[in-house]
């Protein structure tokens, strides 16, 4: 295969897009979806500051080069889950990355907040994945608020939102329906989340990782064997395969022609917001999610003859 | 002979002859997009040749969590 651009041999086949690139073409095709998004839906206004939320995946990494490539002011967040044998290796490739191209970065501990993953898989009656999602998402609008950023970014690309969306349809689930998107406006308390690479695929960003030296923190979670994400991408690829450009079609179309629909329904019977009692992040249950779950774990481990006998298990 | 090391598996195969990228991919039960293809520094796309005593990293892209 040649590039399409310069006609050197290429190094990227995408099919969805009927082309190929090769490396220094790629780069310029990346750069140009990243811009694209940014344009079309307003993500970064001039002189925001963006907090990067960074697993030591291959996409959060690359949203954060790629973002200061383009010389916006950002800061990197990484949420240290406290899961033995995986955190701390995803932390490394973090603090390492950030490092190594001068990146600033904020660490929040989990285990020092007294809620560390493996605890509340242990004492919390419901899929961790769940829990640690709103965990993570928890803290990472917090930092955001409390930080002075305007924005909150997000490594997620197009296989992850298609893989949402098709759940969200699946549940025809409004709540969800009526605010997926690459951008959700800071409202109530929460700072404006957007996700610059939803135009690009998985295979896309690990093909930068790549080409750029990246080093990333691949091993799976040791918590999400059966997550359900991972049948759905696994049935989309199989369409994107035997028709190319499905997900992109199905994503932007839901985009122009789903969400407002839904958006619609719930601005007419969506709950309304008030900040926590304990911690003032928005909720509509007095206390939130986060912190109900902080005060059932407490309780629950020290009701824990296990944990009595031995505090470090 | 042609060794594969494949990620995030650490699997080791070797295979006695491919001529082709594709032909491997499909060897390994992978679509085109499922997984890059290195060699030494460069990425491979589905028609490159393979050869004799080449090393072949193949990394499945697909996040699990």
């Amino acid at each position: 295969m040649i590039c399409r651009k310069c006609k050197a041999p290429a190094e990227v086949s995408l099919p969805s897009h009927n082309t190929a690139f090769c490396r220094e073409c790629f780069q310029i095709y990346f750069t140009r979806q990243v811009e694209k998004a940014i344009r079309h839906h307003a993500l970064i206004k001039y002189g925001e500051r963006v907090l990067v939320a960074l697993s030591g995946g291959k996409d959060s990494l690359t949203l954060m080069l790629e973002l200061s490539r383009l010389e916006y002011d950002v800061t990197g967040l990484h949420v240290d889950l406290g899961i033995p044998g995986s955190s701390a290796p995803a932390r490394a490739k973090v603090e390492g990355f950030c490092e190594r191209h001068g990146l600033k970065l904020h660490v929040v501990e989990l285990a020092k907040l007294g809620l560390p993953i493996p605890d509340v898989k242990r004492y919390i009656n419901r899929p961790v994945c769940s829990a640690c999602g709103k965990i993570k998402r928890h803290w990472f609008n917090r930092v955001a608020l409390e930080g002075g950023f305007q924005v909150l970014a997000t490594g997620h690309n197009l296989d992850d939102e298609v893989a949402r969306l098709f759940a969200n349809t699946l549940r025809w689930d409004a709540g969800y329906l009526s605010d997926q998107g690459p951008c959700l406006e800071a409202e109530s308390g929460f700072a404006r989340k957007i996700k610059p690479l939803y135009r690009l695929t998985e295979f896309e960003t690990a093909c930068y990782a790549f080409i750029n030296g990246i080093e990333i923190h691949s091993a799976p979670c040791p918590y999400s064997s059966g997550a359900s994400f991972t049948g759905h991408k696994e049935l989309w690829a199989k369409l994107e395969y035997t028709s190319p450009g499905t997900k992109i079609a199905f994503y932007d179309g839901f985009l122009l022609r789903g969400r407002p629909a839904f958006a619609h329904i719930e601005q007419q019977s969506g709950a309304p917001l008030a900040p926590c009692e304990t911690c003032g992040s928005p909720t509509s249950t007095g206390l939130c999610g986060v912190c109900r779950l902080g005060i059932a774990v407490a309780e629950r481990r020290a009701a824990d003859p296990d944990r009595q006998s031995d505090p470090d298990r | 002979m042609i060794t594969v090391f494949v990620e995030p598996d650490n699997e080791t195969l070797t295979f006695k002859r491919h001529n082709t990228v594709l032909m491997l991919q499909r060897r390994l039960g992978l679509r085109v997009n499922d997984a890059l293809i290195i060699r030494g520094d460069r990425l491979l796309t589905p028609d490159s040749r393979l050869n004799d005593g080449d090393e072949i990293r193949v990394r499945k892209v697909m996040s699990t969590g």
